[in-house]
């Protein structure tokens, strides 16, 4: 498997302020990489050392095998950027920035790709910049993206202003570029996204990367929690298998529930008066709290 | 490796200039005009020799040559010469204020950080983005170095050479490339546009007055100045080419050290890393004033400083300047006087009218600081929280109108203070009393900018123009006839220059009634208009 990225013990401090410590990991060639962590955490400081914007103050970090800061113009003729907050020139078009974006790439544009992906995002490119919703400058980002021919995607954040039907063609863009043989780097918040679309997950949690693998190795974090309140008592319920951290508050059990369980969560509470019945998907911040209880309470 | 710092610094030039252009254009053509008025006046007005030789007597006096800079051919006061000792100051400022504004708005502006982050992402070199603002910042110059040199040979009378044509266009050109490199340069320690801009600023406004206090005794300091070397070219006197070079030597310098700075550092950061604030908002800062002061806190300082500088500066020079020469039809051309008044208080009078002019400036930046706001869509937290827009105006108006008290008393005291210091015979009280005369000219100029900013909030750049043009009125006017409409456009040149004038009072209350009524139809218009951002 080739490693299309890589990032070796890359520390990044602003001052006394150490915004990355140590991080590693990498993303093979065809894969797609999901790169999460909470607010500050240090995913975008992250993607602008990649992009050769920050300088990283110890640690290696390589694209295409080459160095992301002193080789940054041969290996950005291959990377497609889409920023979380896209700025653009008020007095230009969306359609003229799209072609300017792809004209500085240097290649030669797909212009049916191009205007395919506008049609799909529903995106009036004639519009001027400045009349456009936030959502509507991160389809301009996206698009451009797209329609390269990139080996690299570097997304950060790319659907926060998009609207449930904009996500899904996101994703499929998403899966023909991977299809297409590129490799795609995914910073989000959205849990259902990376988990539809990553094979790879990397945590990072205050400049620290607290995770790093397959999603099948970090099943955990597609588990529901669940609340439950039955007439009768509900104590075996903490034998079964797939039901995690079990708590009896008051008269209410919540607990974790391997999401691929929920059909023997059923079956098990077929017998039962049920008076209480929620189920809710993990907040990424629960996530990490649970993830490192866990930790703890093993050390 | 070094090529690659450069990669499509071509495709993006040609880009930042198709959006430019209008923009630099606009300045080229203001700036321009300046000088063929200025070349056109002269050789009308002045073409008569013996009266150029009064002018040369007049004009060699320690006021004069604190304000213009030291006497140029005095044997031979050609117009060639008279345009190089009258004029030179004072374009060279406008120039550099113009590749100041051009470098900054190219490189630091807000928006070209946050679209500097997509850019650099594309295949381009690392230098590329500063590359193009220089060479836009070079191109611009040499166009309007070339222009206002092509106008004075073609224009001029035959005092004129084409070496000092060329010489003066090269001078012109060289003091904006040089600021603008500065511009560029101090963009490497700041993470602001407003910072860039202050210290660039501040920058030219200490070498105008090392220029100034070197020129009414202390010849070495101007030396220092890049204004007063520049000077020191005497176009189509002596056209001494090598204090361009020397300029332009350093330009380099200054240059190679801002490149090295911008491959080395991180994008998006100054050298000085950002320090800690405050935890908590106090009480203050929770109002509408407190939140304006806050925001403008620095700007106030930094102008009250530089009132105080120019008015000391202006002060300590009044002290030198000798008694009339004598009743003349030339010398009332000049100063506008009438028979028999102090020259003296001739050159007070312009100066505290010059430096009104200029205490305007904050005053409206103070007032458009809440434009500022909207634009970057902030108003409308505060919009619609507890404090009504018109409390909001109100609050910022009367800033600006503490401000307008703020700079005129600052300059006003430091004008005294310093001509006290050099023994000069004057009553502080009329120095005072001339100076309040201006208030409502300026607050009918902040009236103007109060009702742009209500019904056409897009178009408050307007108010600048006014000024500017209000400045050239009262600079020029008594170098060369203005026409009359143009004098009366002017609110500044209404306002009575003391002593020699009377005080009116019918001028101040009709001008002080018509800012009222400017703002009050500006509120109106706030009131009613979409909120924009």
């Amino acid at each position: 498997m080739t490693k299309v990225l890589e990032i070796n013990d890359v520390t990044k401090k602003f001052g006394d302020f150490k915004a990355l410590d140590k991080i590693s990991f990498s993303l093979n060639k065809g894969e797609v990489l999901g790169f999460i962590g909470p607010n500050g955490a240090g995913k975008s400081t992250t993607i602008r050392i990649l992009l050769g914007l920050l300088q990283a103050n110890a640690g290696t970090a390589q694209i295409f095998g080459e160095d992301v800061w002193g080789d940054a113009v041969s290996i950005h003729e291959r990377v497609a950027y889409v920023p979380g907050d896209v700025n653009l020139w008020p007095n230009l078009t969306g359609g003229e920035i799209i072609d300017l974006f792809l004209s500085f790439r240097g290649a030669t544009v797909d212009e049916a790709r191009k205007e395919e992906l506008i049609r799909r995002f529903d995106f009036d490119p004639t519009k001027k910049a400045r009349a456009y919703s936030k959502g509507n400058r991160q389809k301009v980002a996206l698009i451009a993206a797209f329609a390269a021919d990139a080996d690299l995607y570097l997304l950060d954040e790319p659907t926060s202003g998009l609207d449930p039907l904009q996500e899904r063609v996101f994703q499929e863009c998403v899966e023909e570029a991977k299809e297409r043989g590129a490799s795609i780097l995914l910073s989000s918040h959205i849990l259902s996204e990376v988990e539809r679309l990553c094979d790879q997950v990397a945590i990072i949690r205050q400049g620290e990367i607290v995770e790093f693998g397959s999603l099948e190795e970090m099943r955990h974090l597609t588990r529901t929690q669940i609340t439950l309140k039955t007439t009768e008592n509900l104590s075996q319920l903490s034998e079964q298998s797939w039901a995690h951290d079990v708590a009896y508050e008051q008269d209410e059990v919540v607990f974790q529930l391997d999401s691929e369980h929920m059909n023997d969560l059923l079956s098990f509470l077929q017998p039962y008066h049920v008076i209480k019945f929620e189920s809710a998907p993990p907040k990424l911040e629960d996530l990490f709290m649970r993830h490192y209880e866990a930790e703890e309470g093993v050390k | 490796m070094m090529k690659d710092q450069f990669v499509q610094t071509s495709r993006l030039f040609s880009f930042s200039l198709k959006r430019d252009w209008l923009k630099i254009f606009a300045w080229l053509l203001g700036l321009v005009s300046l000088v063929a008025i200025g070349i056109v006046a002269y050789v009308e007005l002045y073409s008569d020799a013996g009266e150029r030789e009064m002018m040369a007597m007049i004009m060699t006096n320690p006021a004069m040559e604190a304000l213009l800079g030291p006497m140029i051919g005095f044997d031979n006061y050609t117009i060639g010469a008279m345009y190089s000792h009258t004029m030179t100051i004072i374009a060279l400022c406008l120039f550099a204020i113009m590749s100041i504004l051009l470098v900054v708005s190219n490189t630091k502006v807000d928006e070209e950080e946050g679209i500097l982050e997509l850019l650099r992402s594309f295949p381009i070199g690392r230098l590329s983005h500063t590359t193009v603002s220089l060479l836009l910042l070079i191109l611009t110059n040499v166009l309007i170095g070339g222009v206002s040199a092509a106008i004075l040979y073609v224009f001029g009378d035959q005092s004129i050479s084409l070496e000092g044509a060329l010489l003066t266009g090269a001078i012109y050109g060289m003091i904006g490339i040089f600021f603008g490199a500065v511009a560029l340069l101090m963009g490497q320690f700041t993470t602001s546009s407003r910072n860039t801009m202050m210290i660039s600023f501040g920058l030219l406004g200490v070498s105008y007055i090392l220029r100034t206090i070197g020129d009414s005794g202390y010849e070495w300091l101007s030396w220092l100045s890049p204004l007063g070397l520049l000077y020191r070219t005497e176009p189509f006197v002596e056209n001494n080419w090598w204090p361009l070079f020397l300029l332009g030597f350093v330009t380099i310098l200054v240059l190679i050290f801002a490149f090295f700075l911008q491959q080395k550092r991180d994008m998006g950061a100054g050298l000085f890393p950002e320090k800690a604030g405050k935890r908590q908002a106090s009480s203050f800062l929770k109002t509408p004033t407190g939140l304006a002061l806050h925001l403008l806190k620095t700007t106030l300082i930094v102008w009250t400083v530089a009132m105080l500088l120019l008015g000391i500066t202006y002060g300590s020079v009044i002290g030198d300047v000798e008694g009339l020469i004598g009743d003349n039809e030339v010398i009332e051309q000049i100063i506008g006087a009438t028979a028999g008044m102090d020259m003296a208080e001739q050159f007070l009078g312009m100066i505290i009218g010059l430096l009104s002019i200029f205490a305007t400036i904050p005053v409206l930046q103070t007032f458009l600081s809440l434009k500022g706001e909207e634009t970057k869509g902030r108003t409308e937290k505060t919009l619609t929280g507890v404090y009504s827009r018109t409390n909001i105006l109100f609050t910022f108006l009367g800033l600006s109108l503490l401000t307008s008290l703020m700079m005129q008393f600052a300059q006003l005291l430091a004008i005294g203070g310093a001509a006290a210091a050099m023994d000069f015979d004057f009553s502080m009280q009329n120095i005072l009393k001339a100076g309040t005369a201006y208030f409502p000219a300026i607050w009918f100029s902040l009236g103007i900018v109060v009702l742009l900013y209500g019904w056409l909030p897009k178009l408050t750049s307007v108010a600048w123009g006014y000024l500017g043009f209000a400045f050239i009125v009262l600079y020029f006017a008594d170098f060369i006839d203005l026409p009359a409409w143009a004098q009366t456009l002017s609110v500044f040149h209404h306002t009575p220059q003391l002593p020699q004038d009377d005080f009116s009072w019918q001028v101040a209350l009709v001008t002080t009634g018509l800012a009222l009524g400017l703002m009050f139809l500006g509120l109106i218009g706030f009131k009613r208009r979409d909120m924009t951002d």
